[in-house]
């Protein structure tokens, strides 16, 4: 028995003699003796087709669409294509579900509650409350992007956006990114919550992150709206009005494009600061291009990120609803909980350019970005005690003349700061509560999904309180 | 409430600055209790004592001193400490370890070459960075957590620098490899061992891109400079570079043909067979290589190059692969017509 043990542990140090002297790179050379093998195995079983006709056609439109003179060039053309289909295509169908839910729906309902007897409390939180905040959240959301998803799943299935990921890799590997962020960064311009699902297209764990983290720099489609109007009312009203239209326009392509800085310039520091020790890895497969299949394209797209999108919009959208009503309704010796708030908030207001009322709508509306502007709106007439407009405390609502939103807004106590405040605010603001939800789903981190929902906030803070200040200097 | 817009912005860069110069100064340096700085020092000497024995000199005070910037009543004052541990035995001059130092030792080493090692293989660190971070961890871990790395590493024998790691046991092998300054013109050798101090030397090395397992062909050597040839690319190193890092000369059969070059030498249009990846392409980077087919004697074609240069498709098993510079730098070829 002795002798038996005793040739084991002599076997067993020999064994660990033998292991220092194979050297450290054993293990992948065995790896790569497997693979080796298995590509030799599939080899021998593996039928080809003769494809080369289809092969060096793709190689003939690879050769224009990543060429150094059309390539840029086509990219911002289809891109601007994709986004004026999306924006003037989603006017008709926004406004008559607008029509549908605000307009014939609303009253229909209000008046069988009213026939009904139902209590006014019950009433105006279900129905002024979440209903108001559900109907809005679909008419402002949902047009634009069952336009925007489907146009980008064609892209997808072609096989241009790998191209696009492969044009653009260069710039955004200067950042520490990868090329795929460029169409997760598009994705973000239709709906920042599918922009974070379409991060899984990044493999690689440090760039995926980065990708995820700064996904909210992309104007979404819930924020167009609210640049589109305050551009319009403060920065076209600067000049002439012949030239009003192209300076507003100007003035949200260059928020857009502050937001593309701002995504650079964030994953620049990320990569350098916190998430150095993430994995980093490069692949980037070019698939074959192929005929879209176009009715299954638009069929999954509606399915898989619209209607998802749409439901956790829904479900988040709901409470808030609740909540801006009960807050304009809930009275304590004598004022709203609203009243108490705004005041509480307008001097931190003050020193950030903004006012109580924003940030009261900031953070009621963390649901959706959509609600901004009519929240907004809502609580400035209840708090200034506008009489001719509106539709009662905790009830939202928006004009269709952009003249009377601003004769609001300056009863209000705005001015230029203020537009221009609100503007950089609803690009560097903490991320709707879809998002932050779905970046918690995607990455399964606390740690984060705060850093994704802190860094922004904290960047709007800064941003808007250097440009407050340089405001009063100058002005 | 304070509005005047000069002051506001006066206050702002000012807690800005204090945040910074914070961060700078690594408060947490500075927290650090007096007896975790004993032990950290204590570990230290140590850890000297026992690279100056396995180089086959003697451990002097002044030396010692020098090496470890501490001042040399404070080294005294530790020193005496460590004796009375049994740690050391010291004579008039000298110092030396004892069994049970030189176990302590041992168990510090086989830290910080694990760490580098996880470093290495389980993060996106740069290897530039993995020796100061290991120095930190090596007085922060217990041999049961260091045991658990091992495992979870797969057992490796060798830091990502070709050390040995000592088994917890205190086994380790003695090398026999020779310096690159030291071997004669003609010869062709590997690359076995890169040494991570002193700091200037080791980034001359890595600004180089020379890397473990790389074949050199020396085509010169004398006093100042080392001449070689490899992958393609020519290089010429003083011998205190040269003298930092090991190689084992390789016998016929071991030598790959002459002709080894880097993928991303390779123009759009030139035809490739693969020769191997790097050791230095680790982790999950040389898995997914593996999985795309980059694996000794497959088929490659530089296919198109992107607007800006990089990232270069390659044509592999019938798919198109991007991939950027450093990458392509890492996988090994040989042009065939």
């Amino acid at each position: 028995m002795d002798n038996k043990s005793g040739q084991i542990d002599e076997l067993i140090s020999q064994a660990s003699e033998l292991r220092w002297k194979i050297g450290s790179d054993y293990h992948d050379k065995l790896t790569e003796g497997i693979y080796a093998d298995a590509a030799s195995i599939t080899q021998r079983a593996e039928i080809r087709k003769d494809n080369s006709a289809s092969y060096n056609f793709d190689r003939m439109l690879d050769k224009v669409l990543t060429s150094r003179t059309f390539g840029f060039p086509i990219m911002g053309l289809i891109l601007s294509i994709i986004l004026w289909l999306t924006i003037q295509g989603a006017n008709y169908p926004s406004s008559m579900l607008d029509s549908l839910l605000l307009g014939t729906v609303y009253p229909f309902l209000k008046d069988l509650s009213s026939q009904l007897g139902i209590v006014w409390w019950i009433d105006g939180l279900l129905l002024d409350g979440i209903y108001m905040a559900v109907a809005w959240v679909i008419a402002v959301m949902l047009p634009p992007m069952a336009i925007f998803f489907p146009l980008f799943t064609l892209l997808e299935d072609f096989g241009y956006l790998p191209r696009v990921a492969f044009n653009l890799d260069g710039l955004f590997k200067k950042s520490g990114a990868h090329g795929k962020q460029a169409l997760t960064m598009s994705m973000g311009w239709g709906c920042n919550a599918a922009g974070v699902v379409a991060t899984r297209i990044i493999d690689s764990p440090r760039e995926r992150l980065i990708a995820i983290i700064t996904n909210n720099f992309s104007l979404c489609n819930g924020r167009w709206p609210t640049q589109i109007l305050i551009a319009t009312i403060f920065i076209g009203a600067l000049v002439p009005a012949g030239w009003s239209g192209l300076v507003s326009t100007t003035a949200v392509i260059g928020i857009a494009f502050l937001g593309i800085f701002f995504t650079f310039f964030t994953s620049w520091f990320l990569s350098r600061t916190m998430l150095k020790g993430e994995v980093s890895t490069f692949t980037l497969e070019l698939p074959p291009y192929r005929p879209p299949r176009f009715w299954k394209t638009i069929y999954t797209s509606l399915i898989d990120r619209t209607i998802i999108v749409l439901w956790r919009a829904i479900v988040f959208a709901a409470p808030a609803g609740a909540v801006i009503w009960l807050i304009s309704n809930i009275d304590i010796s004598g004022h709203s909980i609203a009243y108490y708030s705004i005041n509480f908030l307008d001097e931190f207001g003050f020193l950030i350019g903004l006012n109580g009322v924003i940030l009261l709508a900031y953070v009621v509306a963390i649901p959706a970005n959509e609600i901004v502007i009519p929240t907004v709106l809502m609580l400035t007439v209840a708090h200034f005690g506008i009489s001719n407009f509106g539709a009662g405390d905790g009830v939202m609502f928006d004009l269709d003349s952009e003249t009377q939103t601003a004769e609001i807004l300056q009863t209000g106590g705005w001015t230029l700061l203020t537009g221009i405040n609100l503007m950089l605010f609803s690009l560097l603001h903490n991320p709707c509560s879809t998002t932050i939800f779905t970046i918690y789903k995607e990455t399964k981190s606390w740690k984060w999904t705060s850093v994704a929902t802190i860094l922004p906030i904290i960047m709007g803070i800064v941003v808007c309180f250097l440009v407050a200040q340089l405001y009063r200097i100058l002005m | 409430m304070i509005d005047n817009p000069y002051l506001l912005l006066g206050l702002f860069f000012g807690l800005v600055l204090l945040i910074f110069v914070g961060i700078k100064m690594k408060w947490s340096k500075i927290f650090v209790s007096p007896e975790t700085r004993r032990k950290t020092a204590i570990e230290d000497i140590l850890k000297q004592l026992y690279h100056v024995e396995y180089s086959g000199k003697t451990a002097t005070l002044n030396a010692m001193a020098g090496a470890l910037k501490l001042t040399h009543s404070k080294l005294v004052e530790l020193i005496e400490e460590m004796s009375l541990l049994g740690l050391i035995r010291r004579s008039s001059d000298t110092i030396e370890l004892s069994e049970s130092g030189r176990d302590y030792a041992l168990r510090i080493i086989r830290v910080h070459r694990l760490w580098e090692k996880y470093l290495s293989e389980k993060t996106g660190i740069h290897k530039s960075e993995w020796h100061g971070l290991a120095e930190k961890m090596e007085h922060n871990l217990s041999s049961k957590e260091a045991d658990e790395l091992y495992k979870s590493l797969g057992s490796p024998r060798f830091d990502p620098h070709g050390d040995p790691i000592p088994m917890s046991t205190g086994e380790i092998i003695e090398s026999n490899e020779e310096t690159l300054s030291h071997v004669k013109p003609d010869a062709t050798v590997r690359i076995t061992h890169i040494e991570d101090e002193p700091d200037a030397i080791y980034q001359q090395i890595i600004d180089q891109k020379l890397h473990m397992g790389q074949q050199l062909k020396i085509t010169h050597s004398d006093d100042q400079f080392v001449k070689f040839l490899s992958e393609g690319e020519e290089y010429k190193l003083s011998t205190i570079v040269a003298s930092n890092i090991g190689v084992k000369e390789l016998n016929a059969e071991e030598i790959s043909e002459a002709e080894t070059i880097r993928l991303s030498s390779l123009g759009v249009g030139e035809k490739a067979k693969v020769i191997g990846i790097s050791s230095e392409c680790r982790g999950a980077n040389r898995r997914r290589l593996l999985d795309f087919g980059f694996i000794k004697g497959t088929l490659i074609e530089t296919e198109m190059e992107g607007p800006t240069k990089e990232p270069k498709a390659f044509k592999i098993r019938n798919t198109l692969i991007a991939l950027r510079n450093d990458q392509a730098d890492l996988i090994l070829i040989e042009k065939t017509s």
